[in-house]
């Protein structure tokens, strides 16, 4: 199925997806070119979520892989699962079976743990890959997964080359801890999601906590896209701010002054220098100081 | 659409000659990227970044080369502002695809119209490299592009002027972590005889994630260096456990190799940025060594110790006094000696500018038997090792190695590569 660039974006607005120009143009040549998706950006703007609305678009399966550092192949793609064999060995023993008719059967499908990405290839119809935090996982699986996302199929010794029947839409998310390399790069193409800007935040707040009082959203937009320029040792992250705004709903907040601001800064910031240092200039930042 | 799949390819060369990596393979989906959204020009912006610009530092490099080469049709040579917006929304309008073909073509014309009467195929100074420039040995030739080129840039400048909120509209502002890890990035690429201290104040907020990125590539390392050959023993014992089937491979534990390390770092004049960076760098990676010596020296040896993210040393020295290493190499052989063994790895920083006192290499040559290794980290430009004063040919013969690290990035791949000998 070939979604047209407006079904996209009805889509993201369906699936309660705040975003831009940008962000629809790069899921829709994903889609189009049948090319993965690498998407760049700070911790908590929304880099996972574009996955999920994704599926949710396509009405598919969503298959993730957490990389990590160590990960490798047997976790990522399959693995034999070696007690099934092991007891199958023993019954064929009894029942006097010879050596190649057990391994006929001992490495068939049937025997093999299908991780993430065999899922994903093996899968019958189309579903989303996503690929989290791949700066996380060491440089050799990275060079492991050229194979893959390029030609979309995987090598099995045992049963030989399996390709993909439909290609999933792959989304590979990165927040910088080491630099990619070019060759993976080049395989995919590239989006870059920021933080949001005032109004774009604004919205999404508007959006994810309704019962938050319309002009108070918009100060809590600016309050937090403000603390975002300070140099923070973390900036607030989206799923943050919305915390933040629920709190403020629970505290009965009417408007945000300088008081507000601090009582419920700490489900905005999570370091204590960050804290001090917003806190210090709370009166400055507080859209409201009387 | 032949002619638009030239401007794409001069486009591409332009961004190319603007120093951005693209291949091949990238330029081909860039076609099929502009085939698939079509010709609109905010889309089309959108797709060609995301098929060409891989790494976010390269998007204001790619915004002005696009804005430079598709033109809003028209909009820019109107001298009346209020005009010009529904101009641009008509032509936008016209850009859409799937309404019908003709108006797409004739958007189409209009820009190549646009870009050749600007800017004459001779005279595109985005793709003129300099050795052919310098071959044009005809004045009058120069003359007419450098007018073109001014001409060109004055255009630019103009629709900056009168264009800023539709600019902004069409393509965001990179935003706050976007111009930060640009920053980085660019300060890591700064040569360090380029400093000011305004620089190294950058480089210094920059360190944070570097030093968690160094640390990470040092420890995955050595991890993967401690899993040695197979453990014949266990494994024929684990095997036991399932029937004899050689399920569970052990490998045996590589024992790691106890280093110590020992810096001496140059604090004296422009190298002084370089030798700071570098014992905060290695400050952060403390854990994988057995013990770290970090010592500073001018004309003498003083430890250096890190407090609150400042550089403290005892005793104190005097930062404009001459740079003696021959006499720091004495100091360390009678004084440290103790430091000084098999185990040790020592690593120099500094640019071996001697004031043409005695540079001692002989003490450096002992030093080097004594040691496991010794590597000598030079900030220098390698065309000027061993002009004027500098004494670094003589020392270079008795080092294991000598690495340029003129910038912060060069400084980590040679900081890693010391780190990785011990495994």
């Amino acid at each position: 199925m070939m979604l047209t660039r407006e079904q996209i974006s009805g889509g993201l607005k369906r699936a309660r997806y705040v975003t831009n120009e940008r962000v629809e143009t790069a899921i829709f040549l994903a889609l189009a070119l049948e090319k993965p998706l690498l998407i760049e950006g700070p911790a908590g703007a929304g880099k996972t979520e574009v996955a999920k609305v994704l599926a949710e678009i396509l009405h598919t399966e969503l298959i993730r892989l957490q990389c990590y550092e160590g990960l490798d192949e047997a976790r990522a793609l399959y693995e034999w699962n070696y007690q099934k064999q092991l007891l199958r060995m023993q019954a064929g023993e009894q029942q006097g079976l010879r050596w190649e008719e057990l391994s006929e059967h001992i490495f068939s499908r049937d025997y093999l743990l299908e991780r993430p990405l065999l899922k994903a290839i093996t899968a019958p119809s189309r579903v989303v890959l996503l690929i989290d935090e791949i700066d996380k996982a060491d440089e050799e699986f990275e060079a492991f997964l050229l194979e893959l996302l390029s030609d979309f199929q995987i090598s099995v010794p045992e049963l030989g080359t399996l390709k993909a029947h439909e290609r999933p839409a792959v989304i590979l998310t990165s927040n910088r801890a080491r630099e990619l390399s070019e060759a993976l790069r080049r395989r995919c193409l590239h989006l870059f999601i920021d933080f949001p800007g005032t109004e774009q935040e604004r919205k999404i707040i508007e959006l994810k906590v309704p019962e938050l009082d319309a002009k108070l959203a918009a100060e809590a937009a600016r309050f937090v896209s403000a603390i975002r320029k300070l140099g923070l040792r973390k900036p607030p992250s989206i799923a943050e701010t919305l915390d933040w705004a629920r709190a403020l709903v629970r505290l009965g907040v009417r408007e945000l002054d300088t008081d507000a601001v601090r009582t419920a800064l700490g489900v905005l910031l999570k370091h204590e220098d960050d804290r001090a240092k917003v806190e210090s200039k709370a009166s400055a930042l507080a859209p409201r100081t009387r | 659409m032949a002619a638009l799949r030239d401007q794409l390819v001069s486009f591409i060369a332009a961004l190319r000659a603007a120093g951005v990596r693209i291949s091949v393979a990238e330029s081909i989906d860039a076609m099929n990227a502009v085939a698939a959204v079509g010709l609109e020009r905010a889309r089309m912006h959108e797709a060609l970044a995301a098929a060409l610009i891989k790494d976010e530092a390269d998007r204001a490099t790619f915004d002005e080369s696009f804005n430079r080469f598709f033109a809003a049709p028209r909009a820019n040579r109107g001298e009346h502002p209020d005009q010009r917006g529904e101009q641009v929304s008509a032509a936008a309008g016209r850009g859409r695809p799937g309404e019908n073909p003709s108006p797409r073509d004739d958007a189409l014309a209009s820009t190549r119209d646009e870009k050749s009467l600007s800017l004459p195929p001779e005279a595109k100074p985005a793709k003129k490299t300099s050795a052919a420039r310098r071959q044009d040995t005809e004045k009058g030739r120069d003359e007419e592009e450098s007018k073109n080129a001014r001409r060109h840039s004055d255009r630019i400048r103009g629709r900056r002027d009168n264009g800023e909120p539709e600019t902004r509209e069409e393509s965001p502002t990179p935003g706050i972590d976007a111009t930060r890890v640009a920053r980085i990035r660019a300060i890591e690429r700064t040569p360090f005889d380029k400093f000011s201290d305004l620089d190294y104040d950058e480089a210094r907020d920059a360190l944070a994630p570097l030093i968690r990125r160094f640390r990470i590539r040092l420890g995955r390392r050595l991890r993967l260096a401690r899993t040695g050959r197979i453990d014949f023993r266990r494994t024929i014992r684990a095997a036991l456990q399932r029937g004899g089937a050689l399920i569970d491979l052990n490998f045996r534990a590589r024992r790691p190799r106890h280093v110590d390390l020992v810096i001496l770092a140059d604090i004296s004049g422009s190298v002084r940025y370089a030798a700071q960076l570098m014992l905060e760098l290695m400050a952060g990676a403390r854990g994988y060594f057995r013990r770290v010596s970090s010592f500073v020296y001018v004309d003498h040896l003083a430890e250096a110790d890190f407090e609150d993210g400042h550089l403290v040393m005892t005793p104190a020295l005097d930062l404009y006094a001459r740079s003696d290493f021959g006499r720091v190499l004495g100091e360390l052989c009678e004084r440290r000696i103790g430091l000084l063994t098999r185990g040790t790895i020592v690593v120099i920083m500094g640019d071996g500018r001697n004031n043409r006192l005695p540079a001692r290499a002989d003490l450096l040559r002992e030093i080097v038997r004594a040691c496991r290794a010794v590597v000598w980290l030079n900030p220098e430009d390698p065309a000027r090792w061993g002009t004027g004063d500098s004494a670094i040919k003589q020392y270079a013969r008795e080092v294991n190695a000598i690495v340029p690290s003129r910038n912060l990035r060069e400084l980590q791949v040679a900081l890693a590569a010391i780190a990785w000998r011990q495994g």
